[in-house]
């Protein structure tokens, strides 16, 4: 466990943040994170996830410039923090300790 | 490319939008919107932009308005509290498993929110608008208001000059008054038009340019000055066929041919629904006297760097200072600086007749009825909880978990209800605007649109907010509070918390306020479906109407007080002279001129001269010697009028009433020879008028389903043609349509006299299908607004006694273990549930006697006898079927299953 708890949710996004490197932004993450897991993500969910983040010092960001494609509104970029990175190499770690000893391909079901 | 030239999303979304969204996220979640709007618009057109735009805007809203809400839990609650997703799955679950309940509480809470939002939304678009003209709200009126008579004094020709001479805080001020004038076609058919007369300074204040031409200027409204026009759009487009060289081109309106200067272009109907312009021509070289003139509105411009404050305080000394000049009288008036749009509401002021006063009543009472079952549902159910929620305390939630909990799922349900809440508030508006523009005949103000505004769904917002705060907190405070211990020290010994005397109360009153206020409102229903459905009682296809109007064509400049006499004697000699002409018209059989249609008349009341007889409501119509034979009205008794009455001063003139009058307000007996007179709500007398005939009803009255007939009480008093200057003139025709004489009509009026306006022009039957689709729609409102009481009481007698049912659990169980045969312990679970209805309904009869006899039988009109108790039948029959399936529920219980779950 990190010592602030890491939802799926947020794992989700702080990984394809992290897959997105410096082209991080609320469009790409939203389709990265639709891109690898083949299932639909409220966008409105994404951005109050990145806000919760950001608070929490996961992720910081920073303004680029205006474009008139964006009706003059900048775009706001977010790069993973080092807390960040620790809390995700966490969960990672907690869900492996989870599954040592158990084969995905034959998990017993009633 | 720049951004202006790219497609922007919708604006109503997106303001929506940016309001939710918190400041910190606004400008990007924006610009990302933005950015895909503008690909997805490239690849799958505006349409599909445009829906995917709202969708996304509305997940957005939802998500971030939980997300602060959450968030503002968390802070108050510190930590636990904040509801979360499963809360609100957990809320729609809990919801789903008692339909019926959810489906009824939700109703009631949709129907309220859309209640609140509507009265939001009307008296924002409506009593507080938005002028859509740049910078809109720097534009001002200035009135004068005389605070002891609460009038305005309109008459503001005296104080124009020198207001626009010395005011600095306000510019460009103008003046406009309304007239109605004759617009003349080339075939000499006149129309009536609705004119502005507008200081050229008018078209300054709007900050409009023409489309065409030029707008009005100073040198127009110089005696002597050429007549010229300016026009709207639309009737540009409507009459002109958008001609591009209309400038230049000469147009009659009334008696003077003005030449067309401007176009002014779409949209623009300033100062209030206006289409055509012309000069008010103010000579600054003639005087006014204070308090003389033709009514006019004066507005104009906040300076820059003027407040509205520092407008009033330079108006207050100036307006002073004229006062100490002026006569004593107008000393007393006040100059005000007002919201433009606010004098033109202050004339509007809601019908009193008897129609809007009883959907008052209606709405008002389904209110109460409404509020009372929500509460009554989420009482009984928050009661039912008491139990679980007892045992999630002793699991170790902590309160403030718990009352979020039901809030989460309370809103949940308001959620839902306020959106079907807010769907039914836009048909609503949508039927309002219609009914509007039918009501100011399409001369609605430029400002005045009800669509939703941002303002609306902001406030729908809230109400949904409000009523979770109603529905789940404060039950949920309740159950979690001091009562709390008690529920968990009886959770082994099966009782439960007692609703006996609350729940006695609410059923009791709740049947009571049904059954006294179903049968007035059945009534009226029966009323208004009767009238739809009924043929007139004249010869269809033989009877043309027409409002007419004859023109009091005073200059803006002179006194209307000097040019009253004169204009009013020439009003009477062109009205005269039509009916003259019409008599030599081949195919006119004859004309009548009355204050309204044969079912029209006013409302008033009169006193009888015996000293028994109370104050009696009645309709009046003034008519003219011709109308009884015109529309072939039998005279019971005594004599029609007759040309003798005519020279008799008005007051003198004798009345004819109707047989329902004798009997009504008179109360049967030899009615010729009577007197009755107006009531006087002020110190002077009314004069007596003497009942010299009596006629038969006409329209024939409405039987009632109890036999009686509708009031139909009617008084006719005297008027000649030309003593009516503004009255409907009802023309009878052998030998041609209606409609095929129509032309000739307009064609007569204006060979007569060019300012004599006719307007609204159509067949008497078809006068009559209007009116009586309108009675038959208000009797559609009146049937829904019944039926929706009726299922509330139901659900509501319906959820408490599923909760009693559900509360005597364990002693049904007993009783059922015990042998008790299962009719003995129904008819002991509907004994109470009957004697509870029959408590309603005697309360409600008293109710309903009450009623009757306090509004001197208007309410029921004879009626009573048979709709009351028919009513408390009924409602004893919805109460007991609705009590029966929670008792049937009962018996089916298995006395073992019962105890154990306990």
């Amino acid at each position: 466990m990190t010592h602030q708890g890491l939802g799926e949710f947020e794992q989700m996004v702080l990984l394809a943040i992290a897959h997105l490197r410096d082209d991080a932004y609320g469009i790409p993450i939203v389709e990265e994170i639709e891109r690898r897991t083949g299932r639909r993500v409220a966008r409105a969910a994404v951005y109050i996830t990145l806000r919760r983040l950001e608070e929490k010092g996961f992720v910081s960001s920073w303004m680029s410039d205006p474009t008139p494609e964006r009706g003059g509104k900048a775009r706001r970029h977010v790069t993973l923090e080092a807390e960040g990175a620790k809390a995700l190499r966490e969960a990672r770690k907690a869900a492996e300790r989870m599954w040592h000893g158990l084969d995905p391909a034959s998990l017993r079901t009633r | 490319m720049s951004a202006a030239s790219l497609p922007s999303p919708p604006r109503l979304p997106r303001a929506l939008l940016r309001r939710v969204v918190p400041d910190e996220s606004r400008d990007d979640v924006d610009g990302d919107l933005h950015e895909l709007y503008v690909t997805r618009r490239a690849a799958s057109g505006p349409a599909a932009a445009a829906l995917w735009y709202w969708l996304e805007t509305l997940s957005f809203i939802m998500r971030f308005t939980f997300d602060r809400l959450a968030r503002a839990l968390r802070r108050l609650a510190g930590g636990d509290a904040a509801p979360s997703v499963l809360d609100l799955k957990l809320g729609a679950r809990i919801l789903a498993k008692s339909p019926g309940l959810s489906i009824v509480g939700g109703l009631g809470i949709a129907v309220a929110v859309a209640l609140g939002v509507a009265g939001y939304a009307v008296v924002n678009s409506y009593f507080h608008p938005v002028v859509p003209l740049h910078e809109g709200d720097r534009l001002v009126s200035i009135s004068k208001f005389d605070a002891q008579a609460r009038l305005e004094e309109e008459r503001l020709l005296h104080d124009f000059p020198i207001w626009r001479r010395e005011l600095h805080t306000v510019t460009d001020l103008g003046a406009f008054r309304t007239v109605r004038r004759n617009l003349v076609s080339e075939s000499g058919q006149g129309e009536p038009i609705t004119v502005a007369e507008m200081t050229a300074s008018g078209f300054r204040a709007a900050r409009v340019p023409p489309l065409l031409g030029r707008t009005l200027l100073e040198d127009d409204e110089q005696p002597g000055a050429p007549s010229v026009v300016v026009i709207g759009f639309d009737v540009w487009q409507s009459r002109f066929a958008r001609d591009p060289s209309i400038v230049g081109r000469q147009i009659r309106i009334g008696r003077a041919v003005h030449t067309i200067v401007g176009v002014m272009p779409e949209g623009f109907a300033f100062p209030i629904s206006h289409q055509y312009w012309i000069p008010l021509p103010v000579d600054p070289r003639v005087s006014i006297a204070p308090g003389t003139g033709p009514s006019v509105n004066v507005f104009g411009r906040l300076a820059a760097g003027a407040t509205k404050e520092s407008a009033q305080a330079e108006l207050t000394v100036v307006a002073r200072r004229v006062a100490a000049e002026g006569p004593a009288e107008f000393a007393a008036l006040h100059a005000r600086i007002l919201p433009y749009t606010e004098v033109f509401l202050h004339g509007e002021r809601g019908g009193s007749n008897e129609t809007t006063s009883m959907l008052r009543y209606l709405i008002s009472l389904f209110l109460v009825v409404v509020a009372m079952n929500v509460a009554v549902l989420v009482y009984a159910r928050t009661v039912m909880r008491t139990g679980e929620i007892a045992v999630r305390t002793a699991l170790g939630a902590t309160r403030a978990r718990i009352v979020t909990q039901l809030f989460a799922e309370a809103f949940v349900l308001s959620g839902l209800a306020s959106l079907v809440g807010l769907g039914i508030v836009v048909v609503g508006l949508r039927m309002f605007d219609r009914a509007l523009v039918e009501m100011l005949d399409g001369e609605v103000p430029f400002w005045m649109h009800s669509g939703i505004s941002l303002g609306t769904v902001v406030y729908t917002l809230a109400l949904a907010m409000l009523a979770a705060v109603i529905v789940g907190v404060f039950p949920a405070l309740r159950a979690t509070g001091a009562k709390l211990r008690g529920a968990m020290g009886s959770l082994g010994s099966g009782a439960k918390a007692r609703l006996g005397a609350t729940w006695t109360a609410l059923i009791v009153v709740q049947v009571a306020i049904t059954v006294a206020v179903l049968p007035p409102a059945l009534l009226k229903g029966w009323e208004m479906v009767q009238t739809a459905t009924r043929a007139p009682d004249f010869a269809p296809g033989e009877y043309v109407a027409t409002r007419f109007v004859v023109e009091y064509d005073a200059d803006a400049s002179t006194s209307a007080s000097q040019n009253h006499g004169a204009a009013a004697d020439s009003a009477r000699a062109i009205m005269n002279r039509l009916v003259a002409r019409l008599a030599t018209e081949p195919g006119v059989v004859g004309a009548t001129i009355t204050t309204g249609a044969p079912w029209e008349g006013n409302t008033e009341t009169l006193e009888g001269d015996r000293a028994k007889t109370e104050a009696k409501r009645t309709s009046v119509i003034t008519v003219d010697t011709s109308y009884f034979k015109l529309f072939g009205v039998r005279m019971l008794q005594g004599r029609t009028f007759t040309a003798a009455d005519v020279p008799l001063r008005y007051s003198d003139r004798p009345v004819i009433v109707n047989r329902s009058f004798v009997t009504e307000i008179l109360g049967g007996g030899e009615p010729i020879g009577r007197r009755i007179r107006y009531q006087s709500f002020s110190k002077d007398v009314q004069p007596w008028l003497t009942i010299a005939g009596v006629v038969e009803d006409f329209p024939s009255p409405i039987r009632n389903p109890g036999g009686t007939t509708t009031r139909s009480a009617q008084m006719y008093q005297l008027a000649m043609p030309g003593e009516l200057t503004e009255a409907l003139l009802t023309i009878r025709l052998r030998g041609s349509t209606p409609e095929g004489f129509m032309p000739t009509l307009r064609r007569i009026a204006t060979s007569v006299d060019p300012s004599l306006q006719l307007s609204k022009m159509s067949a008497l039957d078809a006068m009559y299908r209007d009116y009586a689709k309108s009675g038959a729609q208000l009797a559609l409102v009146v049937a829904l607004i019944t039926g929706v009481v009726i299922l509330l009481s139901a659900a509501g007698i319906h959820a408490l006694m599923s909760l009693a049912v559900n509360q005597r659990r364990r002693e049904i169980g007993i009783r059922t273990a015990l042998g008790a045969p299962a009719q003995r312990i129904l008819r002991s679970v509907l004994a109470r549930a009957t004697r509870q209805l029959g408590l309603g309904v005697s309360l409600g009869l008293a109710v309903a006697v009450i009623i009757e006899l306090t509004s001197g039988g208007a309410m029921m009109n004879g009626t009573g006898l048979l709709l009351v108790p028919a009513t408390a039948a009924f409602m004893l029959i919805v109460g007991i079927i609705a009590a029966a399936g929670p008792a049937r529920r009962g018996l089916s219980v298995q006395p073992t299953e019962a105890l154990r779950s306990e």
